[in-house]
């Protein structure tokens, strides 16, 4: 058979080839990534949007769950400041109610009482970055305001919503507790419970003070309850953020395993690349010249 | 003794030796003709067709009549050449597909302005807004990524008619080529049957033909057959574009659709018919798999869009008033008219019961990202899936177009061991060709110097 002699076609499609090679594998070396357009292989491509989008919600959640941890730490420090505050008041009315107390050393008393419920009011007028903890979703009112037609002194302006935050896919955490459930509950009313104890030391009837005092005792240990709330939702948190550190890692190495390079084997295949590339340039300049007139003695004359 | 006219005598010598300087010098004329083609494409190298002149009988003696060239042979092989034909056309229809779903396939890589990435910056802004419902600077934030989102489907979508109109424009240029080289073929089939009529042989201008053909077959998938008056030419499914010396030439039109729509030459619609060649692959992208993925982004960009508006709807702005649409949506187009609704951050419908605190309805909002659309699949499924059949198609494209270069390098290889130029072989005719054109040379010479001597026997 005759053989072919133009081996031009051969010699370029194995350089095209090798430069494929070596551009393939420069390129991976270069931007750390196997795969830079889908067809360089579209599952990996496809399960990389789903990566893309579960990273950027695990960071977000993580920004989350730091945001509301700030918050719960706070309205829990403000409620731990009520709950001391409400035993001094405790203190106070069992002192008040005691039948040695005078007359003006019980007026006394019920100033400093007094003096309890105006800061018990502002620690539930706390605020974090502009919205007040305890007013329900109506977060940019001040919840209580001073009001001499209401019982207790001060009015509720907020609402009944509850805000519950997302940290993660399916978990949400409860932000905060209204300020209606806390502070001005029908059943165990703090400011009401306060205001009253001012009024019976203010009157001076042993009896009235001291069922006023208990009132303020049943307030203080409705208020501690109502703390394991905040203290579940630090817990909560606290885990979740271990949770979602681990949820970062495992993202990064999906997406590393998806898109990503082995260094080593990138360097070794970039090294092999290269050298094929050269080898098959070098046997195109060896091959490619040849014909048998560099054989020929030119004829004497 | 033996008829002393009819022995050959000195001047048949001399003819003979005339005869052989001729061949040999008009077979040094076709081995440097082979030699100055040797890089020409589409040549044929010709080999010389010696054959023993008549002999002559005188009593029992026989005598050779000498040599005579009867011919060039150019040295093909028609069935490689169809089977080159039928692969061209493939492997270029497979190229122009995979050089457009490589410039498609761009605009669903990850680079930070697609689709994944713009959802997934929407997705974490809504949650950021759970965590802080009443900062403006978070709603503006969820606002413009909404813009980016919306951008991210116009992108797409005219990335994706930026190609199908590149295709649609390929198709008339190409359509014109053909019509050119149609033109060409035919005359050339005129000039050969003539040529053959006029018992020659039509070795070049055959192929001029055979590459013209050839290059015929790059733009249209093509069928081949040889007739009484040459080669008839036709489409794939049938359409003539060549008998014998007429052309008939392929039009174009602007259809119903816009698009250039392919026409016989008695105004038939064969555009969907056409496969194979540039001009197949340029139909089968602009008409098929294009608006495929456009449908698909359509249907994803309207049903996303909906969904999200209808979130907005189950909530309260920051002004305590019901939300309203955040996406726009045109009825047709979905993905390139996508647009947001709003300008204004306070009207994303964050709350659940109209406080301006609560972050009630975030969680319907996230959840049009996360819950299945009435496509069966998520939005972010959805487009994953997309993505997936756009990358396997161009991974496809490029595997098969690889696959098809090594067959036609073979066969072109093939091919060029029959019909191509070997320096070397004809090095080495020339060499024969030489000696025996010296040898005849020398015959003559020899003749003359006996002529000369029998002459000066006589004086």
């Amino acid at each position: 058979m005759r053989v072919n002699q133009n081996l031009v076609p051969d010699v370029l499609a194995d350089l095209q080839q090798t430069q494929t090679a070596l551009n393939t594998a420069l390129q991976e070396v270069s931007t750390g990534k196997s795969v830079n357009v889908p067809s360089d292989n579209p599952a990996a491509s496809a399960s990389m949007v789903q990566n893309t989008i579960e990273t950027k919600d695990v960071d977000q959640y993580t920004q989350n769950v730091s945001s509301v941890l700030s918050t719960v730490q706070s309205a829990d420090s403000a409620l731990s400041s009520v709950v001391s505050s409400l035993t001094t008041a405790v203190t106070l009315g069992t002192e008040g109610a005691n039948g040695t107390t005078n007359a003006s050393d019980q007026q006394e008393v019920a100033t400093q009482v007094q003096g309890i419920l105006t800061s018990v009011v502002s620690e539930a007028n706390t605020s974090l970055q502009g919205s007040y903890l305890f007013g329900g979703t109506a977060s940019t009112e001040v919840p209580y305001t001073a009001d001499s037609t209401s019982a207790s002194g001060y009015t509720y302006n907020g609402n009944n919503g509850v805000n519950s935050v997302t940290v993660g896919d399916d978990l949400t955490v409860q932000s905060n507790i209204p300020g209606s459930q806390i502070f001005s509950n029908s059943s165990n009313d703090v400011l009401g419970s306060l205001s009253s104890l001012v009024t019976a030391l203010q009157g001076g009837n042993s009896a009235d003070i001291e069922t006023a005092t208990n009132a303020v005792n049943s307030a203080l240990s409705y208020v501690s309850q109502q703390r394991v709330i905040y203290a579940n939702a630090e817990t909560q948190l606290n885990s979740q953020e271990n949770y979602l550190q681990q949820e970062t890692v495992s993202l990064t190495s999906q997406a590393t395993s998806l898109v990503g390079i082995d260094t080593a084997t990138a360097a070794t295949d970039l090294a092999q690349a290269q050298t094929a590339n050269s080898a098959a340039l070098a046997a195109a300049a060896k091959v490619l010249p040849t014909t048998l007139l560099d054989y020929l003695v030119p004829p004497q004359s | 003794m033996p008829d002393l006219a009819s022995m050959g005598g000195l001047n048949t010598s001399l003819l003979i030796g005339t005869q052989a300087l001729e061949a040999a010098q008009g077979a040094l004329t076709a081995t440097s003709n082979n030699i100055a083609n040797s890089n020409t494409p589409g040549y044929t190298r010709e080999i010389p067709q010696f054959a023993e002149s008549e002999q002559s009988q005188s009593g029992n003696e026989i005598i050779g009549g000498g040599v005579s060239l009867t011919g060039l042979q150019s040295v093909r092989d028609e069935l490689l050449n169809l089977q080159i034909q039928s692969q061209t056309s493939l492997q270029s229809s497979v190229d122009t597909q995979s050089s457009s779903l490589q410039q498609i396939q761009t605009y669903f890589s990850s680079t930070g302005t697609d689709i994944a990435s713009a959802l997934s910056a929407f997705s974490s802004d809504l949650t950021q807004l759970s965590a802080s419902p009443s900062s403006s600077a978070v709603q503006q934030e969820v606002l413009s990524s909404g813009q980016n989102l919306a951008n991210a489907f116009n992108n797409t979508a005219s990335g994706l008619t930026s190609a199908q109109s590149s295709a649609d424009t390929q198709v008339t240029q190409t359509v014109s080529q053909i019509n050119s080289l149609t033109t060409q073929i035919a005359q050339l089939n005129g000039q050969i049957s003539q040529l053959t009529a006029d018992g020659q042989s039509g070795g070049t201008v055959q192929d001029q033909r055979d590459e013209l053909v050839q290059q015929l077959s790059q733009l249209t998938g093509i069928s081949v057959m040889q007739g009484s008056d040459g080669e008839t030419i036709t489409t794939g499914n049938g359409t003539p574009l060549v008998m014998g010396d007429s052309s008939y030439s392929l039009q174009t039109t602007t259809g119903s659709d816009g698009m250039q729509h392919v026409l016989d030459s008695n105004g038939n619609d064969i555009t969907s018919s056409i496969q194979g060649g540039q001009l197949g692959g340029a139909i089968q992208i602009r008409d098929q798999v294009i608006p495929g993925y456009l449908a698909q982004l359509n249907t994803l960009a309207s049903q996303f869009a909906a969904s999200f508006n209808a979130a907005q709807a189950e909530g309260f702005d920051s002004n305590g008033n019901a939300g309203q649409n955040f996406f726009s949506v045109p009825a047709t187009g979905a993905a390139a008219g996508m647009s947001v609704a709003i300008s204004d951050p306070s009207l994303i419908a964050i709350s659940s019961d109209g406080s301006a605190g609560s972050n009630g309805n975030v969680a319907n909002l996230s959840a049009s990202l996360t819950s299945a659309l009435p496509s069966g699949q998520t939005v972010s499924q959805a487009y994953a899936n997309l993505v997936d059949q756009v990358g396997t198609a161009a991974s496809d494209a490029s595997t098969q177009s690889t696959a098809i270069g090594q067959n036609l390098l073979q066969l072109t290889n093939q091919q060029s061991s029959v019909s191509g130029v070997s320096i070397d072989e004809e090095t080495t005719n020339l060499i024969r060709f030489q000696t025996a054109y010296e040898a005849a040379a020398r015959i003559v010479s020899t003749i003359q110097q006996l002529n000369t001597d029998t002459i000066n026997m006589i004086s």
